[in-house]
């Protein structure tokens, strides 16, 4: 499936007639993203944002034309890394964008990093690639899971919360992200009384778990889920009457935009963190927001603002580069602009993003979730960790 | 039924012929596909002499599979073993296991055995997902390529590598095609046909069927380790149980106890996959409805049609050779 | 904890409710497999479309208890088409060729559920009844996990009567048994068969529908809880109710309490689970035939 996004033809025919010596260049984008399989939402969440993006920001691209390609990974490790070198070694194409799981990104990493091409990762969170296992060519517009929690667990001490319980599905991210709440907690002099890793797949029934929880007492339960996995695991605690005693606190995919609203009254309360809630007030994100909403009939969540600024990302370092594909690249690195999340940049010490994380509380009201931003810490930046380029 | 017999290797001459041309054509990507063929076809196989020959629907299979991929890059990547020393040691180690599974899976039978396998492939799923020195579900990379470098081939240019690896699968038919035309082979047609009437001449079916299991386990492992060193990084998702199931409808798709029909079976469910998911995001209705078709066709897969289609043709052969009222009599 | 007696009568409500979850699911599936020896894969599929239903019905209508009524319906409807277009003509085709039909029919049903309902997750936020919580032993517990309860021991308590006092039942038990002698003795085997499909699919897709509002329905939610269903009916023994029921409490209470005392192994126990049992008694705890 091969989408021609052509823009900016009336400014390139105009400045032809000018006699300008403008060299027009063909940008070929790779989009690699889930379009079949569990993560087949998050990727139509990303590609309906990416290709806003190219909207908003790639219309006064000159002469220069941005072809996208896509291809569905399957959230597969094996499928996607021959699906990339074809896109590299086929297609030709200049920038690879995507990649949600990060089982896909670890399988995709060596290629990748030996090749050429420039990847602008648009979710997988997982550490390690913007750390030990970095690379040039590798960046990250969406988050790393330590970014997350990390700013968290001092955040939290200083709301009086001494004594915290950990849970998240028993995977790499979920470790990583209560990992980095854990170190900051403690640290600001916080306990962790209890952890819990329930199972990734399989019934996903937390009510033997939540019960552990509450028989631990602590003074809030600190959690990572995602997607269906949130939606049920809200709603079970909310069932099981435990936040009056023991309030609910979570990286912010437990309440995330993409679905607070299937999960109503039981948000109530909740209080997250993240790097974008839909109510930041500023142009960028009201922009974004009315644009993606007339669109889809729907909320722009973190996933698709992900893909909104991956390809804010290209265009900036196209137009930066005045048409050199190797400035191209090296302008990657160095991008920063005002997206819908607030100011971003990337790290050239990690080519990890560098943004505001903001934590906000749910409350139902009127038949409907409302968030409000409780505090931002700006300018959170990971560690090298590592990583050297 | 003599026509049939050599329809067979014929068909599976005619695929590999058809996997060589393709190769010659092949662009980078087209490497990629055929060296997935290949080591899907190897598995394959191994399922068929299980499920085809022997009677033994495995869905544990990919599990296997995923021991022989995870030991090899345990071997190589973190123990720094050569590469061919590790392809040694996974596929024996592979067989050692699938023995002492097969000891026990056999002790039960029909759904029951495709319950357990499928149970004791989700362990080994489970095991590897949790395990953080094997990478847990991020996967385990940096594993590399047998060095063939002494007789000059060099295995990291796709092509070389896809090859090589379409030889192997030759080589391999070759000689399965040899084990099942041994007494032994005849064993394990008759546990399909009959296990009862096996087990009253006095034979130690439970024997026979963990020896099977073991030799095709070994075989899944082997292929593992081609698979590691084709994506050269695995992760957990070689192990679950829709792998198997995958593999399954390879094998059946393909036609089950015919050795070919895997090979072809890999071809073709690897090329629809890629092609469709070209052409639309909803490429598994397409997919589940063409398997749906071709099982309630009711023939046994690709090669079965095609034997069909070969006894249509020569019947037709035959029939122009007598009389005309003979040849009505034939097609009524 | 470990000495409240409180937090442990928690845990055995929350391994009941998973238990009668898991019977809802499989008892369809196993009734299925031991009268028609049909391996029917796609019995997830039909759950998942029993929560996806009864979300839209719910939408429609702004409250669940038609969704409860009318989602059951919507996928024995399903479940009919299934059968008549492919279940039919794969009855005597043998495990494998079932296995691979049903197989690719996982494919074709979760590609529809995402055409149809897209691929977000669905939920329901209003409407719901008994979505309150009630105190017992001075532990809180949520009202709709004992209403899941309920309804399996509902559906247990009607199933049995109507196995063993009617017309149908009786029918049914003698297929199960030996459905040559039942064919002969004049049992309109066809007829049994469908019906029982019917139900089964009916079943499944009550079981979507009860589960929608404590979970989510999201296209795709069939796969995951197929193997658990699977692991109860051959655990169970296939065919039987009561095995049906046992595997299930079997497979519940395993889990519930493997996930708080061993949480680490508690993925690996239930599969760990079927091997014991099949090793022991090699056609499950129950089996309707001999």
């Amino acid at each position: 499936m091969k989408t021609r996004v052509k823009l900016g033809v009336a400014v390139a025919a105009s400045l032809m007639l000018a006699g300008g010596q403008a060299m027009s260049k063909e940008y070929k984008v790779g989009v690699l993203l889930p379009f079949s399989g569990v993560y087949a939402g998050l990727g139509a969440h990303i590609e309906n944002g990416f290709k806003l993006g190219l909207e908003h920001y790639g219309a006064d691209l000159g002469s220069d034309t941005i072809t996208m390609v896509r291809s569905d990974t399957e959230a597969k490790p094996a499928a996607s890394l021959a699906k990339t070198k074809k896109m590299v070694l086929q297609d030709k194409v200049d920038v690879l964008v995507g990649v949600v799981s990060s089982a896909v990104l670890g399988g995709m990493r060596d290629f990748v990093h030996n090749s050429g091409t420039p990847l602008v990762v648009a979710n997988a969170g997982n550490d390690h690639m913007t750390g030990e296992k970095c690379s040039p060519n590798i960046v990250r517009v969406s988050f790393s899971n330590s970014q997350i929690n990390r700013p968290v667990g001092g955040w939290l001490a200083k709301q009086g919360v001494k004594t915290a319980y950990l849970m998240a599905p028993d995977y790499a991210a979920g470790h990583q992200m209560m990992e980095a709440f854990k170190k900051t907690f403690t640290e600001a002099g916080g306990t962790i009384v209890g952890e819990a890793y329930p199972p990734l797949q399989g019934t996903k029934d937390y009510g033997p778990y939540i019960t552990a929880a509450k028989a631990a007492k602590p003074d809030a339960i600190y959690t990572f889920f995602a997607g269906g996995a949130a939606i049920t695991f809200v709603k079970q605690y909310h069932d099981f009457g435990v936040k009056k005693d023991i309030p609910l606190y979570g990286a912010g995919f437990l309440t995330s935009a993409a679905y607070v609203h299937v999960q109503g009254e039981a948000a109530d309360g909740t209080v997250a963190a993240l790097h974008y809630v839909p109510a930041i007030d500023t142009p960028e994100n009201k922009k974004f927001q009315d644009a993606y909403q007339a669109a889809h009939q729907k909320v722009g969540s973190e996933f698709a603002v992900a893909g909104y600024d991956a390809a804010h990302l290209i265009v900036q370092a196209i137009k930066k580069s005045g048409g050199d594909k190797d400035a191209f690249k090296a302008a990657l690195s160095k991008a920063e602009f005002n997206g819908p999340r607030g100011p971003l940049r990337i790290d050239p010490a990690t080519n990890n993003v560098v943004q505001n994380i903001y934590l906000f509380k749910n409350e139902f009201k009127d038949g409907k979730v409302v968030q409000t931003i409780l505090d931002t810490i700006p300018d959170v930046q990971d560690a090298p960790n590592g990583c050297s380029m | 039924m003599r026509s049939l017999i050599s329809f067979r290797p014929a068909l599976a001459a005619l695929t590999l012929i058809t996997l060589l041309i393709s190769w010659t054509n092949a662009e980078y990507f087209g490497m990629e596909i055929l060296a997935e063929i290949a080591v899907l076809a190897l598995l394959a196989m191994s399922l068929d002499l299980l499920a085809g020959y022997t009677g033994l629907v495995s869905l544990g299979h990919a599990a296997l599979f995923g021991c022989g991929a995870y030991s090899f890059a345990v071997f190589t990547a973190i123990w720094g073993w050569p590469a061919s020393l590790s392809m040694a040691a996974a596929t024996l180690l592979t067989g050692l296991v699938s023995l002492v599974v097969g000891a026990v899976v056999t002790r039960v039978q029909g759904i029951f055995f495709i319950m357990i396998t499928l149970a004791i492939g989700e362990m080994g799923y489970e095991l590897v997902f949790k395990t953080r020195a094997l990478g847990g579900d991020d996967g385990l990379a940096g594993i590399p390529r047998l060095d063939l470098s002494a007789i000059g081939v060099d295995l990291n240019d796709p092509g070389i590598f896809a090859l090589t690896l379409i030889l192997l699968v030759a080589v391999v038919y070759l000689l399965l095609l040899r084990l099942l035309g041994s007494p032994y082979g005849a064993v394990l047609t008759g546990l399909h046909d009959n296990a009862g009437r096996m087990r009253a001449l006095g034979l130690p079916v439970q024997l026979y069927q963990t020896s099977i299991f073991a030799f095709s386990g070994a075989l899944a492992g082997f292929a593992g380790t081609l698979s590691a060193q084709h994506t050269m990084f695995i992760a957990p998702q070689l192990l679950h149980w829709t792998t198997s199931g995958e593999v399954l409808v390879i094998a059946i798709l393909g036609g089950l106890g015919t050795l070919v029909g895997p090979i072809i079976g890999a071809a073709l469910i690897t090329l629809l996959r890629h092609e469709l998911s070209d052409l639309t995001d909803y490429w598994g209705l397409w997919l589940g409805l063409f398997l749906i078709l071709v099982v309630m066709g009711g023939k046994n897969g690709v090669v079965g049609w095609l034997e069909a289609g070969w006894r249509f043709v020569a019947r037709r052969g035959a029939q122009s050779k007598s009389t005309a009222r003979r040849s009505n009599d034939a097609a009524g | 904890m470990l000495t409240d007696s409180g937090f442990w009568f928690v845990q055995v409500l929350n391994s009941l409710q998973l238990s009668m979850l898991l019977f809802l699911l499989s008892v369809g599936l196993t009734v299925i497999f031991g009268l028609m020896n049909f391996v029917n894969l796609a019995h997830g599929s039909l759950y998942a479309l029993g929560a996806l239903f009864g979300y839209s019905i719910a939408q429609a209508t702004g409250g669940m208890w038609l969704a409860y009524l009318l989602a059951p319906l919507c996928v024995m409807l399903v479940g009919a088409i299934l059968y008549i277009l492919i279940i039919d003509r794969m009855r005597k085709a043998g495990p494998m060729k079932q296995v691979l039909v049903t197989f690719g029919l996982i494919f074709v049903l979760l590609d529809i559920q995402r055409y149809l309902w897209g691929t977000d997750q669905l939920g329901v936020t209003s409407g719901i009844p008994f979505s309150g919580s009630f105190e017992i032993f001075g532990e809180i517990y949520p009202s709709y996990r004992l209403f899941i309860i309920c309804v399996g021991l509902v559906v247990f308590a009607a199933l049995f009567l109507l196995l063993e006092h009617t017309r149908l039942g009786a029918e049914v038990r003698a297929g199960v048994d030996d459905p040559e002698t039942a064919s002969c003795l004049g049992v309109n085997v066809e007829r049994t068969f469908f019906v029982v499909f019917l139900i089964g699919s009916a079943l499944a897709g009550l079981a979507g529908v009860v589960a929608m509002p404590a979970f989510s329905a999201e296209a795709g939610m069939g796969v995951s809880i197929l193997v658990p269903t699977l692991v109860v009916v051959v655990v169970g023994g296939l065919g039987s109710l009561k095995g049906a029921f046992a595997g299930s409490l079997l497979i519940g209470t395993t889990l519930t309490f493997g996930q708080v005392i061993i949480p680490s192994f508690a993925s690996m126990l239930m599969y760990a689970l079927l091997v014991a049992v099949l090793l022991i008694r090699p056609s499950g705890l129950f089996p309707a035939r001999g």
